[in-house]
This record gives C-alpha cells, structure tokens and sequence, in this order.
C-alpha cells in the first residue's frame, strides 16, 4: 500500500485511491464540487487543484484524478495551488447571484462552504452575468438556473447513476441548461436526488421551499419505513412539522440516495386527520387513563375467559422493540402469543428469509458488484425502489440482470425480461427443463451470483425453490447468494422475533374465542387479504383496541383508541431485507404543526396541541410497568433472541451489522393450488405510489398516483373479448370488482395485473397463488 | 420504438429519407451516431428543427427526445427556431476581421434592415454570425447553404443578396 | 506559382476536382498497390516513423510515435478517423486540399489503415465542407469499385470500410476526444486522457485520429522513403512539405504548398506578395489563432515546429495570418478571446468562466475603459488559465494572451492612458 505525504502528514492508503481521497482520510478537506464519491471523478470544477512535488512531472494537478504513489509529495497550502483554487472559486461566481438570503440552500451549501474555504471574497469581474429562464420541472424539484456553476453532478446523477432519460444538459460554454425538452413533472423515480447532489440552490426541494432553514430544522439519523430496503434517510422537522427528508449515507444499503416515495412521503406525520387522543368510546381520554382502563380490561377478560381471549397484533411496521414488547406484554398477563403479522403468507416468507435463507443473504452493496442478477417475482420500482438503482449499478459494471415476472417490470437499466405467469414461474423453479437448466448455468458460472427474490410473488414454495437454487448454484469458493423483497420496513425482525406456535390471525379470531382484540400499529384490514373474512369475524369481537398514528377506519372503529407514533418520533431498530439491524433516532417530538399562523407562534398553552401520542413501545412498557432504557430493554432482548448480539452496539446512522444467521430449517413443502379451467392468473402488485401505507397519507405523492384499473396483455384483452378502455368485472377469492381494463403488452399472458393502493385497497399482494374470472363489465355509471 | 406516422412527418422528411434512416438505425450496431445525419436532413427539408423534428430524430434512433435535444442544441448549425429561406453566416473570426468583416456586417444589417439574429420580415433572409468558416483566402466571406461567398464587398453584397432574392422567388 | 516541390498538391489544379480517372493517371493508388503487397503493417508504421512526420492538424504531435502506441496486433475491431474538422481560424488548407485531390486522402486513409490494422474509417468533416464531402462520397464510390476499398483489398486478404460523417459545427470538435464523442452522438465534451483513444477510443475501441494533411503525406512518404521526405524540409530538425493558408493584411491570400522551415519573411514577401495598400508587417499569428504572436523581429525564423517552440510561439497549422502596422493588437486579441469564448464547450471552468473574463477585461481595455488593475488581472488570468483546463482548447487561447502580453504591453498601457483605443479613426 503506498505511503504518501499531504500537508506533511504521511499516510499509507490502499492503491487506486486518488489524492482527494487520501487527504481526506487524513482530515484534509481539499475544496471540490464534481466529484462525489457515488457519482467518481471526472476533473471538469477544477477546485481540486493541488501541488505534487514529485514525479516526472511535478505542478499543479486536480486532487481527484491522481492515483497515490509511495513516496508523493502534496501540498495543498502552498501559493501557487491556493491562489489557484481561489480563481477557480472566482470564476464559479461570476454569474452567481446574491440569492443567500433567498435561497433554501443556505446554510447547507457546497458552494457557499468550497468558496470561502478558496479564500475568494469580492467579485472583480463587472461584465454582464448569464441570466436564464427556468422551467417547471413539476411539484417536486425547483430550479432556479442562475445558481448554477456548471458542475454536471445533476446530470449524472440523474443520467448516468439514476438511469433517468428525461433531463439532461443542453446548449453550450456558459449558457449551458440542465432540464427537461420540454417543462414537465421530472419522470424518474429517483428525480429528488437531485436536492441533495446539487451543491448550490438550482435544484431544490419544492415541497419544503421556503419552510425553514437547514439550522433550524430538528433532524437525526433515521430509517425509511416505507419499504423492507431500510434506506438511510435524515428527515428533519420544525416547530413540531416533519418537513423534509434527505438521504442518509449507507455504503451497505442505499449509498447516498432514495427514492422519491420515501423522501416525499412523509406527510403520514402531520397528516390534519391523525388521531391524536386516546378515545374511549366516545370520550377522548388521556393516554394514561386509557392504558390502566386495558390493562383492567385484559385481565377482567382473561380472568373471565381464559388466555384465548385476548390476542396481541403487532405488524412489519412496527418496530422490533415494540414486536417484542407484545410478547412480553403477552405473557405479563398470561394471553396467548401475539401474532406478529396479520398476514399470514408474508410472515411465512419473512421467516424464510429470516431464518433459511440467513447464511446467504446479499446486501444492495454486494449487489452494485455482482456480475450476474437473477431477478424472480420482483418488481422492484414498486416493491423495493433503491434496488432498481443498485440493479443499474451492476449493470454499468458489466454485470447482467435477467428478470422472470408476469409483471411489465421496468428498471432504470438493460436487462433480459421473461414475462411469465406466477404459476409457470412455479413451474419453472421447480425444475424448469432447458431453460431452468441454462438459469442455473448462468449462475453457476458468474463469479458473484446473485438471485433477487419477490417474497409477495414467490410465496413460500417459490422461496423454498430459490433457497435449492442458491444452494446447487454455490460453490467452495463463493455462495450464490439471495437478496429477498419483503413487504415492510419490519418484515424481517417479526418474523425472527415470532415463536415458532404462531398462529393465524384470521383462524383464532373465526374461533370465537377472542374477545379481545388489541392491535398495535397494525391493521390487518389493510394489511392482509381476505378483509371481508376480517370484517365480518371482528363483529364477534366485545372489545377492539387499536393503537396507531395513521386514521385507518380500523381506528375510528376501535372501543378503545390509543394514539401512538411513527418511526420518525420514535426511537428503536427495524430489520431490513437482508437482516441488517437499522437503528432510527428520533427526530422530533408529536404535536400539531406549530408553523403555521404567525412565526413566532403566538398561543401559549401549557401543554403542546396534539402531543398526546407516544411510541407503542413506551405505551406497552407502562402498560406492563416495565418503564426502562433502550439499552436495558436492547439487553433483555438479546438474552432471549441471541441473533440480535448486534443490537448492543447499535447507532442510528451507523450501516448497521447483520443478524447472526440460524440454522436452515426443514422444509415443508407448500402445496399449489391447480388452476380451475376458464380462469385467469391474479397477480396483485402494489402501486408504486399508494402501495405502502404510509405513502396513502401523503398529500405530495398525489402527481406520481395512477387511477386503478386491471391490466391484460393485448393478446389476452382480444381472447376475453375486451378493448383497452372497457369496463370489466373480476371475480377473486376476495370478493367481485370492477375497474376499466387497461392494454399492457409487456406483461405475461394468462392474467389479469391489478395494483394495490389507497383508491384500491381491495386486494392485498402477497396472498398466493389465486385465479379469477374476467367478463366485460357493461358502461360507466 | 413508437410507430412513425408518416402523414405527420411529410414536413420533417421525405418519405425515402425516411424509410432509409429507420432501416439504417435497424442495421447498425450504434444508431446514436445517425444523429446529426438525421437532424441536418429534417432540417435540409424543412429549414430548421422544430420540436417535432427533435421527436421525430428520437423516434427513429430509439431514444428519448431529450437525448436528441442534448446534441441538437450544442451546434451552432443545428437550428432550433424558425429561419429565412436563406441563413447567411457572416464569419466574425480574425482574418475576416482584418479584411473588413465588420464593414460587411453592418451593410448586411443596414440592406437587409435586420440584426444578427433576426429574419427579414419576408421570411427570405436570416442573419447570423459564425466562427471561422475555413476559408481565409477569400476573406470577408458569408456561407450561405453551405456555398462560400467572398473575398466581398459591399457592392458583391448586394449581387448576392440580388441573386439570392431572384433564387427565392423562382 | 512556387518552386518548391508540390508533393500534397502534385494534383491542383485551382477550380478543379481531380477524380479517379485523373488521379491513377497521375501515379495515384501506385504507392499503395505496391506497399500494400511488399509491406507489412509494421514496416509502413516504421517508415512513417523515420520520416519523422509530424501531426498537421495544429498539435503536432510525432505521427510515427502516436502510431507506436496503437496496437496493431489487438484483435477486434479498430478505427481510424481523419481530423477534417479544423475550425482554428486561419486554417483553410484542409478544405483546399480536399476540393483539389480527395483520392489523395483515400489512399493514405487506405495505407493508414493497413498500417495500423483497422477495419473500418471515418473521415469527420466540417459543416462548411459539405462540397467536398460529397466529392469524397464520390471518390468512395470510385476506389470502392475498383477494389480499393471493402473487402480484400487488392487481394491482401485487409479489409477496410470507409465512411463520410458530416458535423454541425463548433471548434471543439476539432479536439480528437471531442470529435470521436461527436461521431458517437454523444455530446461532444472532450475526455479524460488516459486512457487514450488508442486504447478505448471510437465505441470503446483502440482508434487513431490524424489530421487530414498528415494522413495526405502517408501514400508520398511511401512511395518516396524517409529520406527524401525528410530532405523536402529546409530545417535538419523538419522534414516534409507543408500546406501554408495565407490570410490577413497580405497582398495575396492563398494556399501554398511549400518546406518545412521556410522563414516567415520569405511567407510574406514572395508568396503573400507583401503587405497590403503598401503598410509594413507588424505581426502575424504563424500558425492559426491559438499561436503566440510572431513580430518583426521574427521575420527570419523558420517556419517549423522546433524554431517556433524556440521563440515561444507554435507551427500550428501554419495557417499565416498577417497583421500590418495599423492594426491594433488589442482589438485582434479580442476577436480572437471572443471566438475562444463562444466556442467554449462548457466543461471545465478555466475555459468556461475563466474565458469569459478575459473576454471582458480585453473589452473594458480596448473600449478605454481600462485601468491598470485591469491590466494585472489579465495578467494573473493568464497565468491562472494556462495549463489548468480539461483540455487545450483554452491553452490554445492562452496563446495570443501571452503573445500581447510579450510583445505589445506597451500598447495596452497606450489604451490605458489615452482612455481609448490609439488605432480607432
């Protein structure tokens, strides 16, 4: 490893480092705007700029292009270098306007930061400055093109990392433009990056333009809960108001970026119909009075009926402590094991990952550099957006993606598409004949295979299948690893916390035996299928409790109503697809918005309006008078679930360690139920807006939300006797639904696609294998 | 690839210039490198690039607008709004300097009654400015449709202009 | 016209275009029948090496030494691209040379190829070209039929395809990265050198970019021997001829072939014919817009690459643009910052932001608005921009910054002081 010398601090650093890079691992902050760590180096700011003394040709070199060397000598305080950078910080100025005070930028701005660390002060130049007209680039990102010095980082991100093909670079010299052809909503998925890549005010968060500034905002390292990726995100808040969210840094899981679903959707907090007092019946209470009214409540019913009578709920949007805390809450007042996830298949896969596929999971990162991606049952830009973008990195490596789902699966990149059946990709899996063997083959023979597996699609069976492949496909010198897409934030850590005699919700309930049903930041009407079973088996119910932040019905529903909190006013773990423990930190406390109206705020109280909500977990430790710490709560955890040893050391913005992996379990071979004749394949996928339920209770997500419909391959609309744009009647094992039809044809013959959202919160993906019957369905009312 | 309808793209292209570019695109293994071809052939026909020759050029090479738009707007030849019949590039570089560029190009302005950057209000005449057209021997020069006029004068301006107007109305 | 031997314009005739017929008449298509079965690649590249031939197109980079570093011998697909894209004013050569001769071009295309093993060529050629673009479309057509060109040429077993690919302007793309990205149809933004085209080039793939003068030399050098290539020059250190674009305050404005290390006096006196309207010869840029300014103290160098270094100036493309005793160096800086400016590609700030203050600090000192500040920061701007930018094209504007700055301080203080420009009627 070369040993260089910088400032006339030494250094030894790993070869194919450059000297910006080494510097900076010595604390040296050499002043740069193209180069970004995820986007590379490609010399055109020409801040970097700084003295070699060795070499044959020793001078002034850009610190980002030069490789280290054993024995080089840098300086980057001497004359001529620094007097260098601080033109360079004067030619970046020439055009820029005085826009501080009025840009959102400030206080957190890369220019403002690099310039006066060059040391440029005063402009000198007094020539006319370029001015341009700026577009509309939709609800999302601002522009504002005189800020702009020209460093390209917005192109290629959105470009070259993002795969996005609608905004680029036009023109020439200085009047260069970044935009679309034509103004317009930003069409990539990942379009919010753009804020955090750009390092002056031309591309700004439009939804919290003008809100706040960056010093004032709360903020704390956080997680996404809106998916299983469990992505880094820095949300930050004021005046109790969730007003934005950045991207946060994990080289294992999200790099430095997110999507634009979890960077915009976080309306849910501040949402005007959040139930924020406990409720019972019709009195609002306060939280404490609810609480020891159940816990009388729980015992009167155990006492009176025994321990089937009160079942505990908890759900993959919960956090792991919370999911943990039921057990104990459970067996504090002698009921039943919870059940952690109302739906039951997506508990089944999870435990999979959780457990038989542990010894063997890959992270985004192994995947950027993986060479061959066998994509299964996933669709990525719906399910797990930040895995498309990792799926695109591999791919600018040279690596090749092959995707098998009956989904029109778009990614951000090339990639061999099979649309195909969820049965024929049964089928498929289980052996597959020539064109399983040639998969296999495929995978056999790269050097860092990896198989991306949608639990929701796959099921239980199709995991089972993936987990032999994985394991024919490995070889001494690597595994064949599995990246697994669960549903929740959550997924992973309920399934590894669930005891094994875990139950299914609907069966207990369709018991008789329940009378008590507490839901903790869970909805199973919105979280599993077969809702009108749910409906009809909690009219038996005496008493139905529910904790939760977001206004489901299911809450207004409830006797008795507890206000709890979401993740970012919460504290505690989740676990991701990959059995990566991620830590959030909380950013700000529950409470109305108190910036609205005039600033300062000028009511006074003695309490805060609307802070009545606290975490679930809090709640159920007072509930069970086992008020402690996080650590001890952490420390008690891991004596009964050895696996989250990790958990100890745990800090939010950390990227996180796994979870010790367990053992393979046996399989039980999950039986497929065969397809009636004159049906269709039902395949459910969420909406990539609107799938999630946080992303329901997001006003800003409005542009990027599609009206429902059911989608069938032209040549399957033409055999159904269907033209795009009719109406059509489909009848599930779920019940009977109408919705036009529209034409899809890079979808799999042989079914009929709906997507799952808050306009159609009908059918739940994930529920198996399921068939249905389509006929036209007559005009419009 | 969306389907090109032809009975929207007559003023863009002719119909074999069509056909033969969407075959070509077929055939190599980089359509990308067909873009200027493609654009200086919409605009051959019809004058200029207008945004539906920018989709159009798209359409044929597999790409979004936008792509096409990056490359259409860093030439200078590539022309992006509406011009005259007859685009007259005066060279503004030094050695048409030295031999009266500057002379040519306020006559220019004052026979035509135009700036640079304008079109005679009989749409026939476009002023623009260039940098070296690459032919310094017969300097002041225009370049009009990609014809070197030069070394001129103010009175072989106005033959031009002369021969240029009779061109236009034939 | 001139004594010398006319090598590159053997074929010339003023107002006309040799074709096939003409040219094979004349000897063309013999030097490549013949090394094409006597010669190996190898020994083509060697030769080209000792004729110590140097690049055409303004950089002047040793052809023989740029060809060392292609790989030959690299299987898969290789390119080679000819440089017709020069848009440096003061160089219109290319487009005489092509008008007169376009077989001349096609067999040294032919016989580079050869030399360099690769299948298939662009020649890249200026918007404003477009007449002899089409005489080269011809000219194609008529050395593809007689077997010239395409598959087994002359039954060698070498194949070679060559195409004509028009551009839409800007100088940039006269840059050889800029103008492989502009043949992709990416935006024309020079690249990082290394890798260098020879090794991912065209498409990725091992490529070289020559001017087309210098690949016009390959079927001479060829047939003629390093030797006598060598002996062409009237320098030791020179060897070849070279094709002089007369402009500017001369009497006569012409394109003339002639040696290598011709002095300047003899440029302008016997072929420019003197200055014009009887004025004396104050300066002249040697080489195209991007050379340092040459003066009348110069007027007995060389014309050649190795002399003009040693003055502080370049050859270029020895485009000769002469300037007579009325003309004010200012404003000539000027028009040339002017050009350098808006022909910035927008990549890199020394060019971009640093070009536009030159620009205006020349403006403010030629309107009279000057002030000795001014004159400092031009100064420092100078210093600041050269050798900084991603790519020459801002170095090459440097060029007549630093010559105003040597020869002609005085006369920007004169504009200073006298509050205007002292050549404004």
């Amino acid at each position: 490893m070369p040993t260089l010398t910088i400032d006339n601090q030494t250094i030894t650093i790993p070869e194919g480092k450059t000297i910006l890079e080494a510097a900076e691992a010595l604390g040296i902050m050499v002043p740069h705007f193209c180069y970004h760590k995820e986007l590379g180096a490609v010399g055109s700011c020409r801040m970097c700029a700084v003295t070699v003394h060795t070499g044959p040709m020793p001078g002034l070199k850009m610190a980002c292009l030069i490789a280290v060397e054993d024995g080089m000598v840098v300086t980057t305080g001497d004359e001529t270098s620094a007097t260098f950078r601080e033109r360079v910080g004067e030619w970046l100025m020439l055009n820029h306007p005085h826009d501080c005070p009025v840009c959102d930028e400030g206080g957190e701005c890369q220019l403002q930061e690099m310039t006066i660390s060059s040391g440029h002060g005063i402009r000198r130049y007094q020539g006319g400055k370029g001015t341009y007209t700026n577009q509309d680039l939709g609800p999302f990102i601002a522009q504002e093109m005189n800020r702009c010095i020209q460093c390209y980082r917005c192109a290629r991100t959105y470009k070259d990392y993002c795969g996005g093909r609608d905004f680029g670079v036009m023109g020439s010299r200085n009047r260069v433009f970044f935009g679309r052809f034509k103004e317009g909503m930003l069409e990539s998925d990942f379009s919010g990056n753009l804020v955090d890549l750009c390092p002056t005010g031309v591309f700004t968060d439009r939804t919290f333009r003008f809100k706040s500034r960056a010093w004032d905002l709360e903020q704390a390292d956080s997680v996404c809960p809106q998916c299983g990726v469990g992505c880094a995100t820095v949300p930050g808040g004021r005046l109790r108001e969730l007003q934005r969210v950045q991207s946060g840094d994990n080289l294992q899981v999200n790099a430095t970026f997110i999507c634009d679903r979890g960077r915009f959707g976080s309306g849910y907090a501040n949402h005007p119909e959040r139930p924020r007092q406990a409720r019972q019946g019709d009195q609002i209470v306060s939280v404490t009075a609810a609480l020891t009214t159940l816990a009388t409540e729980i015992r009167a019913a155990v006492k009176q009926h025994g321990p089937e009578a009160v079942l505990l709920v908890g759900s993959d949007r919960a956090s792991l402590e919370t999911n943990w805390l039921l057990q104990r809450t459970a067996k504090h007042f002698g009921c039943r094991v919870p059940v952690l996830n109302a739906h039951r298949r997506r508990h089944q896969t999870a435990q999979m990952a959780a457990f038989d596929l542990s010894e063997r999971l890959a992270s985004l990162q192994d995947i950027r550099s993986s060479d061959l991606l066998l994509v299964c049952g996933v669709d990525p830009l719906a399910e797990a957006p930040l895995l498309a973008l990792a799926l695109r990195q591999a791919v600018r490596k040279g690596g090749r993606v092959v995707v098998y789902d009956p989904r029109p699966v778009e990614l951000p990149c090339d990639a061999d598409r099979v649309a195909i059946t969820p049965l024929a990709l049964q089928e498929l899996l289980a052996d597959g004949g020539v064109e399983g063997r040639h998969l296999r083959d495929l995978l056999g023979q790269a050097k860092n295979p990896i198989i991306v597996a949608g639990a929701d699609l796959l099921g239980l069976a199709g995991l089972q299948k993936i987990q032999k492949w994985a394991e024919k496909t490995s070889n001494a010198e690597r595994p064949c690893l599995v990246y697994p897409v669960l549903a929740g934030a959550n997924s992973f850590g309920t399934a590894l916390l669930s005891l094994p005699e875990q139950d299914d919700l609907l069966t207990r309930l369709e018991s008789g035996k329940v009378k008590m049903l507490v839901c903790v930041d869970a909805d199973p009407l919105l979280e599993a299928p077969e809702g009108e079973r749910f409906s009809a088996a909690l009219t038996h119910l005496e008493q139905l409790v529910v904790f939760d932040y977001l206004p489901t019905s299911l809450s207004q529903h409830a006797n008795l109503f507890i206000p709890s909190c979401p993740p970012v006013e919460d504290s505690g773990t989740f676990i991701n697809n990959e059995g990566r423990l991620r830590r959030f930190q909380r950013v700000l406390k529950p409470g109305l918005s108190l910036a609205t109206g005039d600033h300062p705020a000028r009511e006074f109280s003695l309490g805060t309006p609307g802070s009545d909500p606290q975490p679930a977990a809090l709640s159920l430790q007072r509930l069970i008078g086992l008020e402690q710490p996080l650590a001890e709560l952490h420390r008690q955890l891991v004596q009964e679930q050895p696996r989250l040893a990790a958990l100890a050391k745990l800090k939010a913005g950390e990227a996180g360690s796994r979870v010790a992996p367990a053992v393979a379990r046996p399989q039980q071979i999950d039986r497929l139920p065969e397809q009636p004749a004159q049906t269709l394949e039902l395949v459910v996928s969420p909406a990539r807006y609107g799938g999630d339920l946080f992303s329901r209770y997001a006003p800003k997500l409005e542009p990027r939300k599609r009206p429902p419909c059911f989608y069938l391959h032209p040549d399957e609309l033409q055999a159904q006797g269907l033209k795009d744009g009719d109406n059509a009647i489909v009848e599930t094992d779920f019940g009977s639904i109408k919705l036009p039809v529209r034409s899809q044809p890079d979808m799999a013959g042989g079914c009929v696609l709906v997507e799952n959202s808050e306009v159609f919160p009908h059918l739940i993906p994930g529920a198996g294998l399921s068939y249905c019957v389509i006929s036209p369905g007559g005009a419009n009312e | 690839m969306t389907p090109i309808e032809q009975q929207t793209t007559d003023h863009l292209l002719d119909e074999q210039a069509l056909s033969e570019f969407i075959q070509h695109a077929g055939e190599i293994e980089h359509p990308r490198e067909m873009i200027i071809d493609v654009l200086r052939a919409i605009q051959s026909h019809h004058g200029w690039v207008p945004d539906e020759g920018v989709e159009l050029t798209a359409a044929i090479l597999g790409l979004t607008p936008l792509e096409v738009e990056e490359i259409a707007t860093f030439y200078d030849k590539i022309y992006r709004r509406p011009v005259g019949r007859f685009v007259i590039h005066l060279c503004d570089s030094v050695c048409c300097w030295t031999r009266g560029a500057e002379e040519i190009a306020a006559h220019l302005q004052k026979t035509l009654n135009i700036e640079f950057g304008q079109t005679t209000a009989d749409g026939l005449f476009t002023l623009l400015p260039s940098c070296c057209l690459g032919c310094c021997g017969i300097a002041p020069a225009v370049m009009v449709k990609q014809q070197f006029y030069g070394p001129l004068t103010p009175e072989k301006v106005d033959e031009l202009i002369a021969a240029l107007r009779q061109e236009g109305s034939a | 016209m001139s004594q010398t031997t006319q090598v590159l314009f053997k074929n010339r005739i003023p107002g006309k275009t040799v074709f096939l017929k003409e040219f094979s008449a004349n000897g063309g298509y013999q030097g490549l029948k013949a090394a094409i079965q006597t010669m190996t690649p190898l020994e083509i590249r060697e030769l080209v090496k000792a004729a110590a031939l140097r690049g055409r197109g303004g950089a002047g980079f040793p052809t023989g030494v740029k060809w060392g570093f292609f790989p030959a011998d690299k299987p898969g697909i290789k390119y080679l691209v000819c440089n017709c894209d020069e848009m440096e004013p003061g160089t219109y050569k290319d487009g005489v040379l092509l008008q007169a001769d376009p077989h001349q071009l096609i067999e040294g295309m032919i016989l580079s190829a050869f030399a360099l093993q690769t299948q298939v060529g662009y020649i890249f050629i200026r918007y404003a070209y477009e007449k002899q673009a089409e005489n080269l479309r011809r000219a194609i057509a008529e050395a593809t039929q007689a077997g010239y060109l395409g598959k087994n040429i002359l039954g060698s077993g070498f194949d070679f395809e060559l195409h004509v690919h028009g551009s839409a302007g800007r100088y940039i793309l006269g840059e050889e990265t800029a103008l492989l990205n502009g043949l992709e149809g990416i935006r024309p933004n020079p690249r990082l050198k290394p890798p260098f085209p020879a090794v991912r080039g065209l498409f990725g793939q091992p490529t070289t970019v020559n001017n087309v003068e210098t690949i016009a030399n390959i079927p001479h050098i060829v047939t003629g021997g390093a030797e006598w290539f060598k002996d062409l020059a009237l320098t030791p250190e020179g060897s070849g001829t070279k094709l002089f674009g007369l402009s500017g305050h001369l009497n006569r404005t012409e394109c003339f072939e002639l040696p290598v290390g011709i002095p300047l006096r003899e440029v302008v006196e016997t072929y420019g014919r003197g200055m014009w309207k009887n004025k004396q010869f104050k300066a002249c840029l040697p080489g195209g817009a991007s050379t340092p300014y040459l003066t009348r103290e110069h007027l007995d160098v060389p014309l050649d690459f190795t002399s003009l270094e040693k003055v502080g100036s370049r050859f270029g493309t020895a485009g000769v643009t002469a300037f007579d005793e009325d003309t004010c160096m200012v404003a000539v800086t000027l028009n040339l910052i002017r050009f350098f400016a808006r022909e910035s590609c927008g990549w890199c700030t020394p060019c971009r932001d640093g070009l536009t203050m030159v620009r205006w600090l020349l403006e403010m000192l030629e309107s009279g608005k000057g002030t000795p500040e001014h004159l400092e920061l031009l100064k420092g701007q100078l210093k600041n921009i050269s050798g900084t930018s991603f790519c020459a094209l801002a170095e090459g504007a440097m060029g007549p910054v630093a010559g105003l700055l040597t020869h002609f301080e005085q006369e920007i203080v004169d504009h200073i002081e006298g509050g205007r420009c002292p050549f404004s009627k």
